[in-house]
């Protein structure tokens, strides 16, 4: 089902938001070492959300394109939070590295996408796709640890 | 989709806001329905015009006190207000869906507009400021105040219920003055909500009054001595056969916003995707139900192919419109708010092809419901080609999810078409070329214009304007117009031995 309007799209992104947070509380965990660095990103997830949704409540109006905001398929950011047991740390790295990146491309798409609901909500999905970018380099380096 | 939780669990019966009191009406009830799911949500009191009466004096007699607080002091109200408003913003969009059946987006929209009017009245300290001038005559000097009257009466339409009372209610109690609003029967929820918050942000006990009903009470509030001016959003029939009139009658200011029919002009030079998209919104969005739904596309060319090419992409996007209930955040087209106002449509569309217009989408038969509900009030959008402007449907007030399409040889023809119809609300043009906006913009006779925006609706800090038989009054609801509409004039010119 393709996601068309501001609603769906704002629930799509806090919902890809919720999964990767609570992917990570679990990555948290189970892994004692680098749980700080997993709970700063569920934390700024729940960060991300606010922005999202001040950017979306601050700026929504009847006279924009509301209801024909996005042409998003939600199937091309399936993410893959289950992490069965067993699963190497490594494995788990790559992981997160896959999850962040189909993020990021859900956010840059959107941002491309909404430019008619005014600067704001463009704008908040960009700036979060850049700060997910430096989680790229962070998973990164604890993949090369 | 799963649906968005609904905010009105039980039936309750309303009641009214007077004088910082909820009181019970003598009057007889009626149901209030969800277009969507046509299961009533509420009961709303048809009141009486003793209590027209009584919610009067209470504002009346506020105002004396209200008069002297500081503008500063009125505006920390408002400034209360808004945070309630905010935070309590979601159920309050999800009331307006629920009552009228705008999709989830349309409402939390006209929440953000609604909330905007009172922001911008915060700033009432700087905005009724008055000026002075020194030495008009030797030792003379000259000034004007601004100064509040005393009771206002706001009469809500059906099709936004939350937002437009906004348009008024906060510039007149910033200025000083009490009011009384007069919510739709059909949709009073949102108002109740409001007149909640307003509770709760501490105005004092008749500066905001609710009061519900139909024509008694505003048979009432019009004839009423003490009321000094009325702002009103419906039918240029009523505008003015009723209000105008009764107005004039009693020595009453008035802004009598009413009935559109809006042309929207296409060059053939425009951005046809944009264009597209906002077709959909200005169109189809509030399911048509809308003073400034764009009602005619007038499409400028003699070039066929664009033509074609053209209406075949609003065809199929018109046709991909996901109808349902507005709770459902995937719907894009909500329910018409009645079955009486769906048959007043299907009647218009009977009319089109009676008189010879082609029906490319026939929005009675070409609709898919998503979701399990009764087609009662549901109707899907509906393109007619071959209209012209002598057709019922190119020239009335529709108000529904209707395009009709016409087609001219040049930008001169659509401007005269445009302004030879008797409304003149919001008419738009597409296009990439600077100079047709231009001539657009300078020659349509139309209130609000748009250049490539399908719904011209002006933001909180400018007048809503309107022209023709869509507009009646001189001053305008919003921003400083509607500051100095609530305000009379004091001159003062003082001289001291």
């Amino acid at each position: 089902m393709i996601l068309h309007t501001a609603s769906e799209g704002i629930t799509f992104a806090r919902k890809l938001e919720n999964d990767s947070a609570e992917f990570y509380e679990n990555l948290a965990q189970r892994n004692a070492e680098d749980a700080e660095t997993f709970l700063s990103f569920a934390g700024e997830n729940k960060k991300n959300i606010v922005q999202v949704e001040r950017a979306y409540y601050g700026v929504i109006t009847d006279a924009i394109e509301g209801c024909f905001a996005f042409n998003i398929d939600p199937d091309d950011y399936t993410l893959k939070t289950a992490v069965p047991d067993g699963t190497g740390y490594t494995d788990v790295l790559s992981q997160a590295l896959e999850i962040e990146k189909t993020i990021i491309k859900f956010y840059t798409d959107a941002a491309e996408q909404s430019r008619s609901l005014m600067a704001d909500v463009p704008r908040a999905f960009t700036i979060i796709a850049r700060k997910r970018g430096n989680r790229l380099e962070k998973l990164d380096s604890l993949l090369r640890r | 989709m799963a649906l968005l939780e609904e905010p009105i669990k039980e039936v309750r019966t309303l009641k009214n806001y007077i004088d910082g009191e909820w009181v019970e009406s003598k009057g007889e009830v009626v149901d209030v329905v969800n277009p969507a799911t046509y299961q009533t949500i509420a009961k709303v009191p048809i009141s009486t015009g003793e209590e027209m009466d009584a919610a009067v004096e209470a504002a009346k007699a506020a105002f004396p006190d209200w008069r002297r607080t500081t503008p500063v002091a009125r505006a920390r109200h408002l400034y209360r207000l808004k945070e309630l408003l905010e935070e309590n913003f979601e159920e309050v969009s999800r009331i307006q869906t629920q009552e009228h059946g705008k999709t989830i987006d349309e409402s939390r929209g006209e929440t953000r507009r609604g909330i905007e009017n009172v922001e911008v009245a915060c700033g009432i300290p700087t905005l009724m400021q008055g000026y002075y001038s020194e030495d008009i005559a030797h030792g003379i000097d000259e000034w004007v105040i601004p100064t509040p009257l005393g009771v206002f009466g706001i009469i809500g339409p059906f099709n936004f219920p939350f937002m437009i009372p906004l348009w008024s209610a906060p510039y007149a109690v910033a200025t000083g003055n009490c009011v009384i609003v007069k919510p739709s029967p059909e949709v009073p929820n949102s108002q109740m909500k409001l007149a909640e918050l307003v509770e709760e942000a501490g105005f004092p006990p008749g500066v905001w009054n609710v009061v519900n009903g139909e024509r008694a009470v505003v048979g009432r509030v019009l004839e009423h001595p003490d009321v000094k001016g009325i702002t009103f959003v419906g039918r240029t029939s009523t505008a003015k056969e009723v209000i105008c009139k009764k107005c004039g009658e009693t020595g009453k200011k008035y802004i009598a916003q009413a009935s559109a029919k809006n042309f929207m002009t296409i060059m053939p030079d425009c951005d046809v995707e944009r264009t597209v998209t906002a077709m959909m919104t200005s169109f189809f969005g509030n399911t048509g139900q809308r003073c400034l739904s764009a009602a005619n596309a007038v499409i400028v060319g003699e070039d066929d192919a664009f033509y074609k090419s053209f209406m075949d992409r609003v065809v199929e996007q018109t046709s991909n419109i996901k109808v349902g209930y507005g709770l459902d955040e995937s719907v894009q087209m909500g329910p018409v708010r009645d079955k009486e106002k769906k048959a007043r449509i299907v009647e218009y569309i009977e009319s089109g092809i009676k008189q010879g217009a082609k029906i490319r989408l026939d929005g009675r038969k070409d609709i898919k419901i998503v979701g399990d509900y009764p087609e009662t009030c549901f109707l899907g959008p509906t393109i007619f080609e071959d209209v012209t402007p002598d057709m019922r449907i190119g020239s009335e007030e529709i108000f529904g999810p209707v395009m009709s399409v016409m087609r001219v040889k040049d930008l001169n023809e659509a401007i005269e078409i445009a302004n030879a119809n008797p409304y003149g609300n919001g008419d738009s043009i597409f296009t990439t070329n600077g100079k047709s906006a231009r001539e657009y913009q300078y020659n349509i006779t139309s209130g609000n214009v748009g250049i490539n925006i399908g719904i011209v609706a002006p933001m909180a800090f400018f007048p809503f304007s309107g022209m023709k038989d869509s507009f009646f009054g001189v001053l305008h609801t919003q921003g400083r117009e509607a500051v100095r509409f609530f305000t009379e004039s004091k001159v003062v010119i003082q001289r001291w031995f």
